[in-house]
């Protein structure tokens, strides 16, 4: 990414060659437009080159999924088939995403620790990070109290940790 | 144990990012004064971020015909889009003389073969030909964009105080008297494609001191169905959060 900050147009093709089938899986999957998909996937990497100290530092694939989502978020919004407060937001906390499991992800690895997850678990934490939904409408379609939303969803993010911590030291 | 236990579940919604803005600014700020939940937040973020990489497409579910044609479409983009090009028009007087839009576009590139010349000139005088030859090339670049916006194959869509062009690919802003926006607004553009509902962002500018612009938006023009420009927040925004300026169909 410094050589990106530095204008320099082969470092950028190599970003996107690493980057764009996990940006582009991200949008298709949350906006289910491929049209709209391939808009999304552009806006990303353009503000990539554009503005790349709006990354600092940790792990840029981690980065570059969550500046996805929120992207994807804010066109379900302005499709406006759904309420304002339907919608979650993603508010930004200082973090570091550095995490020692991030440098070993890719999506077969995920695929396999989300798959070892209870489905009562898995399907809520996928339909939150890719639905665009709170967590109310999470409890709405699944016909499950809010509470056990929230635990169910807990829990499974503290599995789906150490699995990914299981899979990455292999 | 917790004292908390319905708070650390807050904490695990917003890790994941399903909270209504209220709420998680709500538990966001609780971060900063919990180190539990800030130690929480922490564990379960990595989890919910890795959820993305779930979706990440293989090589054989996007690669080919189609993953080269988006590569293409985003590299002529970066390529465009070093900055917004704004091509200065002549002085509001000149232009009050011109009797319409491509006149004032003939004295633009007139004047812009002008600097060509002069910096051509100015690199032989000074024996620096490599250094000058950006800024000729540049000034090159600028004549090919007026050339564009005059050329035969042109298409010109009228809106309050310009146009929208499109010729060879590329597509233009060209609007006269444009007022210059509130502090810490900018205007920006907007594209729509063929079947996308939704208007994508493009760039943000601003009006010269004069109150004219013209600019080259990195989108193909290609499938481009409508152009928009609104008044948004300094830095661009995602999606539209004011009235259009106004709304072009490219048809």
């Amino acid at each position: 990414m410094a050589r990106v900050r530095d204008r320099d147009v082969a470092a950028f093709e190599a970003v996107y060659d690493a980057y764009h089938r996990l940006v582009h899986g991200i949008a298709l999957k949350m906006l289910a437009d491929p049209m709209a998909a391939e808009d999304l996937t552009q806006a990303v990497f353009l503000k990539v080159w554009t503005a790349p100290d709006a990354f600092r530092d940790g792990n840029f694939g981690a980065w570059i999924s969550r500046v996805t989502r929120n992207r994807a978020l804010d066109t379900l919004r302005s499709r406006a088939l759904r309420a304002e407060g339907e919608i979650p937001v993603d508010i930004p906390v200082e973090e570091a995403l550095d995490d020692a499991v991030f440098a070993l992800l890719d999506g077969e690895r995920v695929r396999s620790a989300l798959a070892t997850l209870p489905e009562e678990q898995r399907y809520p934490i996928e339909l939150g990070f890719f639905g665009g939904v709170t967590h109310e409408e999470i409890a709405r379609r699944t016909a499950t109290p809010l509470g056990t939303v929230k635990t169910r969803i807990r829990a499974g993010l503290r599995k789906l940790r150490t699995n990914l911590e299981t899979a990455v030291a292999r | 144990m917790s004292v908390h236990p319905d708070m650390l579940d807050s904490v695990a919604m917003l890790a994941l990012g399903v909270l209504p803005e209220d709420e998680a600014r709500s538990v966001a700020e609780h971060l900063g004064d919990c180190a539990e939940c800030s130690a929480e937040y922490a564990d379960l973020r990595v989890a919910a971020n890795a959820v993305g990489f779930s979706a990440e497409l293989t090589e054989a579910e996007f690669g080919g015909a189609e993953g080269a044609r988006l590569k293409a479409r985003v590299m002529d983009a970066v390529r465009a889009s070093g900055s917004p090009k704004v091509v200065p028009l002549p002085s509001r007087e000149a232009r009050g003389r011109a009797r319409g839009p491509w006149l004032a576009y003939g004295a633009a590139a007139a004047a812009l073969i002008l600097a060509v010349v002069s910096s051509a000139n100015y690199a032989v005088l000074r024996g620096k030909v490599d250094s000058d030859a950006a800024a000729v090339a540049r000034a090159n670049a600028l004549a090919v964009q007026v050339a564009n916006l005059v050329g035969p194959g042109a298409k010109h869509f009228a809106v309050s105080g310009g146009e929208v062009v499109t010729s060879g690919g590329h597509v233009y802003l060209a609007i006269r008297d444009l007022a210059a926006p509130a502090p810490g607004k900018v205007y920006q553009a907007w594209t729509q494609r063929t079947g996308s509902k939704a208007m994508a962002p493009s760039v943000t500018f601003s009006p010269d001191p004069s109150g004219v612009t013209i600019i080259e938006l990195p989108q193909s023009a290609a499938g481009l169905t409508a152009v928009a420009v609104s008044v948004e927040p300094a830095g661009g925004s995602l999606a539209p959060t004011s009235t259009p300026t106004f709304v072009r169909p490219l048809s």
